[in-house]
């Protein structure tokens, strides 16, 4: 065995944690049943990791194999990655079908002949998703195996999830791979980003609970404020007001869980506007600005501003945008016209 | 003021943690050789104890304690007074350098409201900055702390000391391209704390300090709220947040920057006394 993939091979299993590195090899299915019973779990890492390089020497594996245990690894730990939306589009609206066979080999195909040193695996996933993982090499040198692009491609959908290595270069060769591979004859970014990859999925797919415009007749009793205390000397101030919040809160985010987002970011080049009572600033051009959210779970973060006070209710469309415009970079310039106060965002 | 910018040099682009600090008793400067002497001593038993420093036995620490008289603000103010502490190794004892792995230094700068009606025996250089391990700083600390009977506390900036220096630090005229103002935000008791970043164009925010600062040279704090109240009502009139309820932790500028945990960063050499002077009246203040 090439000595190249057995120190990958050990790298990758010192990845995972011990716990798992028995489903992980199962997974993976390379050694068999045997095999792995004669592995002892309950030693250090390095030597556990020697271990399975050892009986990987017996089944003489190659890269190949390697990768495909590298992929089962940045499936199950997929938000470790950062993750950016692609979208393709078809010039006419027919129904194409997927062939598997046909994407995998148009998809080698174009990138084998720009770049003759890369190594492409691909694996699938029940739920319709195509994970591939391209090393890149150069025409003198051997793929870097430690800086892998990864690409999640649901067939029935014209997105792309792309976690692009650091070698940004090759990004064009990828997209040109992919949407020749699929039959698509364009591809374009979108200006969303994050490390939840279910999330993503869960906003172009529009698979979250999204505002309906349902009229209710009276104020909903369920999922509401405090309930009423015993004592009727308590009495809630501003109750109608908590209540009004909540509303508004339920109308804009729906009543189920937010797709998971870590930030939000605005390139503000709107002009600044204040009282001319207090002769500040009254310039021409924009006051330009870059406003970034973060937070473990943004929308969710977001939508407890009002409640908590911090906010107004309703929220900026601004924030309240991103799941159905399937974005979290806006540059937001002033809108000309009439309404000044609206702010456009190309 | 002519300082030597080598001799100040140190101090720029290092994030120095702050403390505020007592007159020191008896500190007596000609005795600064001694002192080294003695806090390697030190230094040397509270290892054999096992406690502070996490070298190995091999390695030795030598300590430098030095005077800066550049790093005052006037004649009334004491001379800084640096501490060094190096590795050297002594395997390779010929060849290798020394390696600086902490420095810390009091200083005091324009510090008249403290120095005024002190009795002679007390120095006062009530500014403690660190750059290092903080069981360095913890084992320098008790040793002064011995010493000379004072007492080290962390310096915390209040969102107000940091809206001041966010004000100030804008407005200052810099010649070469400058790093946005930025200043950093941090809900933490929601659901899920949200942090939010506001970074301002350089030359925008100085435009808006330019309009708010009514006398040059002088700065009011109601100058430093219209101020901060115009950045406040832009953000609000876009996302509809009330980011006065907030709390400031971090404001960074091409100046300096600073994080209310008490920790600086200083990058322009030109703003050096202005800074430490600002920093000398925020120990003082945690002092009386």
């Amino acid at each position: 065995m090439d000595e190249t993939v057995a120190e990958y091979i050990r790298r990758t299993v010192l990845k995972i944690p011990r716990d798992e590195i028995k489903t992980m090899l199962q997974k993976w299915g390379f050694l068999s049943e045997a095999q792995l019973q004669t592995l002892n779990f309950h030693q250090i890492k390095d030597n556990i990791s020697q271990e399975v390089v050892q009986l990987c020497e017996e089944n003489s594996a190659d890269i190949k194999q390697a990768a495909v245990l590298d992929i089962i690894y940045n499936h199950i730990y997929q938000n470790k990655r950062m993750w950016s939306v692609y979208q393709m589009k078809k010039t006419g609206e027919e129904w194409e079908y997927f062939d598997i066979t046909d994407f995998k080999k148009k998809f080698k195909g174009r990138l084998r002949s720009a770049l003759k040193n890369v190594t492409i695996t691909f694996k699938e996933y029940e739920d319709n998703a195509i994970w591939i993982r391209v090393a890149w090499g150069t025409p003198y040198k051997k793929p870097n195996q430690y800086k892998p692009s990864y690409v999640v491609y649901h067939s029935q959908t014209p997105y792309v999830f792309i976690s692009a290595s650091v070698l940004k270069s090759n990004l064009p060769l990828l997209c040109q791979a992919l949407i020749v591979a699929s039959n698509y004859h364009d591809i374009r970014e979108m200006e969303l980003r994050s490390h939840s990859l279910n999330s993503l999925k869960d906003i172009v797919f529009k698979r979250y609970s999204q505002n309906f415009q349902t009229y209710y007749p009276k104020p909903l009793q369920g999922g509401n404020v405090e309930p009423e205390s015993a004592d009727i000397r308590i009495v809630r101030e501003n109750r109608s007001e908590k209540e009004r919040i909540h509303r508004l809160n339920r109308e804009v985010f729906g009543s189920g869980p937010q797709p998971k987002l870590e930030f939000a970011q605005y390139k503000l080049e709107t002009m600044f506007k204040s009282d001319p009572k207090m002769g500040v600033l009254d310039k021409k051009e924009p006051f330009r600005c870059l406003v970034k959210f973060s937070s473990p779970h943004l929308l969710e973060s977001l939508k407890s501003l009002a409640p908590a006070g911090m906010a107004d209710a309703p929220l900026s469309p601004l924030l309240t945008c991103i799941p159905h415009k399937a974005r979290n970079y806006f540059k937001i310039r002033e809108k000309k016209g009439l309404f000044p106060e609206n702010f456009v965002s190309p | 003021e002519n300082v030597d910018p080598q001799k100040t040099a140190f101090v720029l682009r290092k994030a120095w943690t702050l403390y505020s600090v007592t007159p020191l008793y008896r500190f007596h400067r000609g005795r600064l050789r001694d002192y080294a002497r003695l806090l390697s001593a030190f230094i040397a038993a509270e290892k054999q104890k096992g406690l502070a420093v996490e070298v190995g036995v091999e390695l030795d620490i030598k300590v430098a304690v030095s005077s800066l008289a550049d790093l005052r603000g006037s004649e009334q103010d004491q001379a800084a007074v640096l501490v060094q502490l190096s590795l050297r190794s002594r395997a390779s004892s010929r060849n290798s350098e020394d390696k600086l792995v902490w420095s810390g230094w009091f200083c005091s700068v324009y510090g008249d409201d403290l120095s005024e009606n002190m009795p002679e025996d007390f120095t006062c250089l009530p500014l403690f900055l660190t750059h290092g391990a903080e069981s360095y700083t913890s084992v320098v600390g008790s040793w002064f702390q011995k010493t000379f009977d004072c007492c080290f506390r962390r310096l915390a900036i209040s969102p107000l000391n940091l809206s001041w220096m966010v004000a100030m630090w804008a407005g200052c005229k810099l010649d070469r391209a400058a790093s946005a103002v930025e200043l950093v935000f941090s809900i933490p008791h929601l659901s899920q704390p949200l942090d939010i970043s506001y970074a301002i164009h350089p030359e925008d925010a100085k435009a808006l300090w330019d309009t708010v600062q009514k006398t040059p040279g002088e700065i009011t704090q109601e100058e430093v709220d219209v101020f901060m109240d115009c950045l406040y009502a832009h953000f609000h009139r876009h996302f509809k947040i009330h980011l006065s309820a907030a709390k400031l932790v971090k404001v960074s500028t091409a100046v300096a920057s600073a994080h209310c945990d008490g920790i600086v960063k200083i990058l322009h050499s030109q703003y050096l006394p202005g800074v430490l002077m600002l920093l000398t009246e925020l120990a003082i203040s945690q002092i009386q």
